[in-house]
This record gives structure tokens, C-alpha cells and sequence, in this order.
């Protein structure tokens, strides 16, 4: 549609006014919206058909004729132009076919919010402190106050009842073989943890020793050597795991302390979690503070005339004497001394008590080999102390016997090594010998009388201390057995390692021939040098060998829980007395 | 300061009883819980004192809830080291622990 399609008739381009009138000829309705829409379309057909409105009507026409005649003077051109008749285009109205359609307002607002300010201050406090006390023990009420006459009745009443009822208890079979589970049985042993210090396995070192702490959550093990030779200056590490902690890495202990002698033996003290005793190479003893990484050393012997002259083989903690809270250090070594430190002042560890085995002054009861010309020192190896008698102990020596020795004693011993207190001779009573040099002993923590031994023969003797010869004597293995240990829950159950490799657990109640478990620890078949039973969990075993690696066993629920009986067969065994 | 006759007769029977086989202690408490007689040492007494008093009300409870015309007449508890007896009454309660060995 071209602006300039002009016509030289009078009727010329159209202002908005005749678009109005085409509008009413097509019906009046909303005006002002049709022009605003079609607008254009209405101009250009009322345009394009001038003819139409000629006939509008006589207003339109003089509207057309004042209009046209100021839009003819627009472009100025004299007309060659042409009329054309140019076809309709329109555009339908898609608002008028939706006549339902209202628009209508709305608005909202939310309602004022309302705010205030409050200030608030404490204007007083109070500080309290909270601290629980000790128990009370509630007494027994005294006889006196009780009703005796209604109490010597009521006896009366029941005595005939109870009196029958146990006799029916006695002879009762109702309960036998009959046992409770009440916690998910573990069926067979697994290895929880293996633990090593790269540093340590590099340099080749074995574990020589390990301890579990008071709470049963830490595991400590000494690295050393115990094959021969003069390893007096190599530099060796005592490190500890703590398993409880979620970030456990077996390669990394959490504490690591570098010792300069090889350690022999470590104890971890009975109440204070983080100290630890460890027996060395150079006779020294000494104690650590595991919660101080960065200076852990509590206190030492140092090398005085006191100090052992041989490798201290163990070291255990004992309570003192009149204050059983506080703990000493005894040492056992093979320079024939047992000395019991106590530690004062500024790091130092004095002696306070010391023994020393002398050959001549062992109690004849028993037939040993005749010494050799100037041995007179006999060289302990391993201790043990009886858990119902807390001055008795058990040595375990070179020459293979095993001696029952006391604290209390009080004969002074031969010898001429020089100490700052006298030098008792402890031994009381001289069993029967192994074959070999005894490693470990251990008492029974269920029978006052008995305990086991093991030594190079491979075999483990379980001794009565009322008589010399032993009670039972098992072979456990062809090579050397290093430790023995007695269950902690379990009466008749005990543990030994060997050098073949492997932690044999035997039953006494099951088998008292061959072990009911054998639990392999190293491939290779180097020896196992320790191990300790955990008596906070007790289905923890800790046993270190001589590849430099602890492994933590779980033993299965027999081994952890007591059967019935256990007890009295254990004193069964006891009374059996090989004569 | 003789003992009167009653309490003679109380602490004779109580030792009749504790000389029956296998019998390792013996306590008489009251309604209450609280230990009238007892022949082992203050903290085991107080301990058993306490504990198998409750269970025994509950076990007598329990039996004459479920049917109001009976009533617990004897309790007998075996655990893996030994058996307690206890018996019941309106005043006291008996314990005795026994280790009923072949």
C-alpha cells in the first residue's frame, strides 16, 4: 500500500476524522479501541477506496475536502498520478471474539508489620561447683533394731521349705551342660589390627615387647633385637597405637619415642594411662609419659653403680608397700639382680630395694647341674607376681629352674656387687628345670598355687608351688618358646609363642594335649617374641614377632567367656599332684 | 550381755542353714531391702541386698497379677557360678547362695 497512490480527485488521503465514519457504518462500537488497532488498516482501506466516501455524507465530505486540500498541498506534485483500486487488507479482531474477558484491578498489601525493641541483661549470677563424692556405704541396720521375735518366726517358717530345696539342689541334674548365650558368638579367631613402624622394620628390628594399657584402649611395643650379638648402641623406638581412635593408622603410631638402646621389655603403669616402664639393653630402666610427644621422658636410672650390668628382661609395676596407689619399678636382668625402683626428685629412679640371685645361696630341694668354676651370678629372665600373695614372685632363669622368692626377705645375699641398699637373696623354694634357659613365666591369676613356665626347650611346664616338679609338661613346639600367659577370664585357657611362628592357645578343659587354636602370625616362621591378653577387652590379643610387626587378635567367645565350673576344675587339676 | 532366747533362735537357725552343703552366704533382708542378718562382708550384702530384693517383689508381683489366686511361694536363681535361693514372706526375704558342685 503506497502513501502515494494520490488522486487528483477531491478526495484525497484521509485524516483520522472519516475513519471514524467508516466505522460507524460498520456498527458502532468501542471507538476509541478500534481506532487505536485499526487504525492503519481502516486508513489504508478507506484510502484505497475513496469513492466510498464520497457517499458518507456532506459533513465527511467537507471533513474530506479541508483535509485533502491540506494534505494535497503536502506533496506538491503535479499529477501524473493515477487512481488505484487496491484491495482490501484487514485484520480480524481477535479481542471481540473473547467477550468474556474483563480486565479488572487489583492490589494488595500486607498488613503493617509491627516491631519492637526489648533489651534484656542479666543482672546476677551465681557460680556453683559440682563434685561427686565418694559413695557412701550404706551399714547394715544393727541386730537391735530389728524386730527379733517376727525375724526368729519367719526363719522358722522358711527353714523347712529351704532346707529342702537345697538338698533337691544338690542333687539336681536339671542345669548340667545347660548354657546361655547372651552375646553374638564369634566363631573363630581374626586379626583386627596389623601394626608396624616402617623406620623400625627397615632397620630390622624385632618386638621385643608389648604392653596394653590401664584402659585397654592402647597398645605399646618396644623394638629391639633378641638374637645375639652387641646391639648395646642401636638406636631403637618404643611406639604406640591408640585403636580407639578413628584415624588409626597402622603404619603410624600415634606416639613414637626414640630410644638410644635396643629395649627389651616394656609395663605399662596399672592406673596412670600414658606412662610406661621399658627395661634396656644397657641395663637401664626407664619411664615414659606418653601424653608429652615432645619431651616423654619421665625418669631413668641412668648408669650409676645401682644400674643392672646386663639387659633387663623385665620390668613390671608394683604397688609400694604402705601406699598402694603409688607404684615402684622392678627390673629383672640377667647380672643375677632384682631391684625395685621408686622415682624421685628431678627424673631420677632410685633404688630402693634390691636382691641378687647367687648360685650358692639357692635352696637345695632340688637337684641342679653343678655350676660352672666362677659362675656364681644366676641370671634371671623372666618374673611373674601371684595375684593373691603381693610379695610373692616367681623368677624364671637362665639355668632353667624356675624359683619361688619373696620381698619380704631378709637374708643378704653373697655377692660383691656394689649397691647403696643391701642385697637380699629372695629365693625361697627351687623348682624342677626345663631343659633350656626359661623366657616367661606366669601366674595364675585364678589359683593361688599355680603357674606356668616356657623356655628353649619348647616345652611349657605348669608347676604347683607346693612341689618341685612340675604338674604337667606339654611340647609346644621344636624351637624356643618366648612367652606364656595365662587367660585373664578364662581359668584353664593360656597362650604361648613360639619361635616357629605361631600364638598357640590351649584349653585345658578341651585337650591338654595339643592346642585348640594355632594361630599362624608370621609366614615366614620367624618367632613370635611376646605377647599380652587385654583385660579391659578381653577378646584382645596383642603379639609382636621378629619381622617388626604387632598383630591384635580377636579370639573367638569361648575364649573370652568363663564356663561353668571352669573354677573348680582348675582346683581340680591343682590337687592332682604327681607324685 | 546374754542373747535373749529369740535371737538365739534366730541365729541358730541361720546357721543350720548355712551349714548345708555348699552353702557360701546367706542374707535376710526386709520389706524394705534393708539387711537384717547377714554373713558376708558390708559391700556384697548391700549389693544383694538391693539388687535381688527388687527382683524378688517383682517375680511375687508378677505371679499374683497374672493370677490373684496364687502367690510366688520359692525363687530360685541358677547363673553360671552358683545358685541363689531366696524365699519369700510378708515380713523378709531369705537368700542363700549355694554352688551346687557334683
Amino acid at each position: 500500500m503506497s502513501w502515494r497512490s494520490l488522486t487528483n480527485s477531491k478526495t484525497a488521503p484521509i485524516a483520522s476524522r472519516p475513519q471514524s465514519s467508516a466505522l460507524e457504518a460498520q456498527g458502532r462500537r468501542s471507538r476509541w479501541s478500534a481506532t487505536a488497532r485499526e487504525g492503519g488498516a481502516v486508513a489504508m482501506a478507506t484510502r484505497a477506496r475513496p469513492w466510498q466516501l464520497c457517499s458518507a455524507g456532506s459533513a465527511g465530505a467537507v471533513a474530506l475536502a479541508t483535509s485533502g486540500a491540506a494534505s494535497a498541498e503536502g506533496p506538491g506534485r503535479p499529477g501524473q498520478l493515477q487512481d488505484e483500486t487496491l484491495g482490501v487488507a484487514s485484520v480480524p479482531s481477535q479481542w471481540r471474539g473473547v467477550q468474556g474477558i474483563r480486565g479488572k484491578t487489583k492490589g494488595c498489601q500486607t498488613a503493617s508489620i509491627a516491631t519492637a525493641e526489648a533489651c534484656a541483661q542479666t543482672q546476677k549470677h551465681a557460680d556453683a561447683e559440682v563434685q561427686t563424692e565418694a559413695p557412701v556405704p550404706a551399714g547394715v541396720l544393727p541386730a537391735s533394731q530389728h524386730d527379733s521375735p517376727r525375724l526368729a518366726a519367719f526363719l522358722r517358717r522358711v527353714e523347712a521349705i529351704v532346707i529342702r530345696e537345697l538338698n533337691k539342689n544338690w542333687q539336681s541334674h536339671a542345669f548340667d551342660g545347660f548354657e546361655v548365650n547372651w552375646t553374638e558368638q564369634q566363631q573363630t579367631v581374626t586379626c583386627l589390627h596389623t601394626l608396624g613402624y616402617p623406620p623400625a622394620q627397615g632397620q630390622g628390628l624385632h618386638v621385643t615387647g608389648v604392653s596394653w594399657n590401664t584402659t585397654g584402649s592402647v597398645v605399646a611395643c618396644a623394638y629391639g633385637r633378641l638374637d645375639d650379638g652387641d646391639w648395646s648402641t642401636l638406636r631403637s623406638f618404643v611406639c604406640a597405637w591408640n585403636l580407639d581412635r578413628r584415624s588409626l593408622n597402622p603404619r603410624q603410631p600415634s606416639v613414637v619415642v626414640e630410644v638410644p638402646s635396643a629395649v627389651m621389655s616394656l609395663a605399662f603403669h596399672p592406673t596412670q594411662p600414658s606412662h610406661i616402664a621399658g627395661g634396656l639393653y644397657s641395663g637401664e630402666v626407664l619411664v615414659w609419659d606418653l601424653s608429652r610427644p615432645e619431651d616423654p621422658l619421665l625418669w631413668r636410672t641412668g648408669l650409676t653403680d645401682d644400674t643392672h650390668t646386663d639387659p633387663v628382661y623385665q620390668v613390671v609395676w608394683l604397688p609400694e608397700r604402705r601406699h598402694s596407689h603409688r607404684f615402684q619399678v622392678l627390673s629383672v636382668a640377667t647380672d643375677g639382680k632384682v631391684l625395685l625402683w621408686q622415682g624421685v626428685g628431678a627424673g631420677q629412679l632410685q633404688l630402693t630395694r634390691g636382691f641378687a640371685l647367687v648360685m650358692q645361696q639357692l635352696p637345695r630341694n632340688t637337684k641342679l647341674r653343678k655350676p660352672h668354676r666362677g659362675e656364681t651370678e644366676v641370671g634371671a629372665t623372666a618374673v611373674a607376681f601371684s595375684s593373691f600373695d603381693p610379695s610373692l614372685f616367681v623368677l624364671g632363669t637362665e639355668g632353667g629352674f624356675p624359683l619361688k622368692c619373696s620381698l619380704a626377705a631378709e637374708e643378704a645375699a653373697l655377692t660383691r656387687m656394689p649397691a647403696s641398699v643391701p642385697l637380699r637373696a629372695p629365693a625361697q623354694f627351687t623348682f624342677s628345670p626345663h631343659g633350656g634357659p626359661v623366657y616367661s613365666v606366669s601366674c595364675s591369676p585364678f589359683h593361688r598355687n599355680l603357674f606356668l613356665s616356657a623356655g628353649t626347650d619348647g616345652h611349657v611346664h605348669l608347676y604347683s608351688m607346693l612341689q618341685a616338679q612340675p604338674l604337667t609338661s606339654l611340647q609346644l613346639s621344636h624351637k624356643y618358646l618366648f612367652a606364656v600367659r595365662w587367660s585373664p577370664v578364662r581359668p584353664l585357657v593360656f597362650a604361648a609363642a613360639s619361635g616357629e611362628g605361631d600364638v598357640q592357645l590351649f584349653d585345658l578343659q578341651k585337650s591338654s594335649q595339643k592346642p585348640t587354636v594355632l594361630i599362624k602370625q608370621t609366614q615366614d616362621e620367624s618367632p613370635v617374641y611376646c605377647l599380652e591378653f587385654n583385660c579391659q577387652q578381653t577378646q584382645l590379643l596383642a603379639a609382636g614377632d621378629a619381622k617388626g610387626t604387632v598383630k591384635v587378635w580377636q579370639l573367638s567367645t569361648e575364649f573370652t567367656e568363663q564356663g561353668p565350673r571352669e573354677t573348680e576344675d582348675l582346683d581340680q587339676l591343682a590337687a592332682e599332684v604327681a607324685i | 550381755l546374754l542373747p535373749d532366747p529369740s535371737e538365739r533362735a534366730e541365729v541358730e537357725t541361720l546357721k543350720r542353714l548355712q551349714s548345708q552343703k555348699g552353702v557360701q552366704g546367706s542374707l535376710v533382708v526386709n520389706t524394705e531391702g534393708i539387711p537384717a542378718q547377714s554373713s558376708t562382708d558390708n559391700p556384697t550384702t548391700t549389693q544383694h541386698a538391693s539388687l535381688r530384693h527388687n527382683l524378688s517383689w517383682k517375680t511375687g508381683s508378677t505371679t499374683h497379677e497374672t493370677d490373684p489366686q496364687n502367690g510366688l511361694s520359692f525363687l530360685r536363681i541358677c547363673s553360671k557360678k552358683n545358685e541363689i535361693m531366696i524365699a519369700p514372706d510378708k515380713d523378709y526375704f531369705l537368700m542363700l547362695i549355694q554352688n551346687p558342685t557334683e
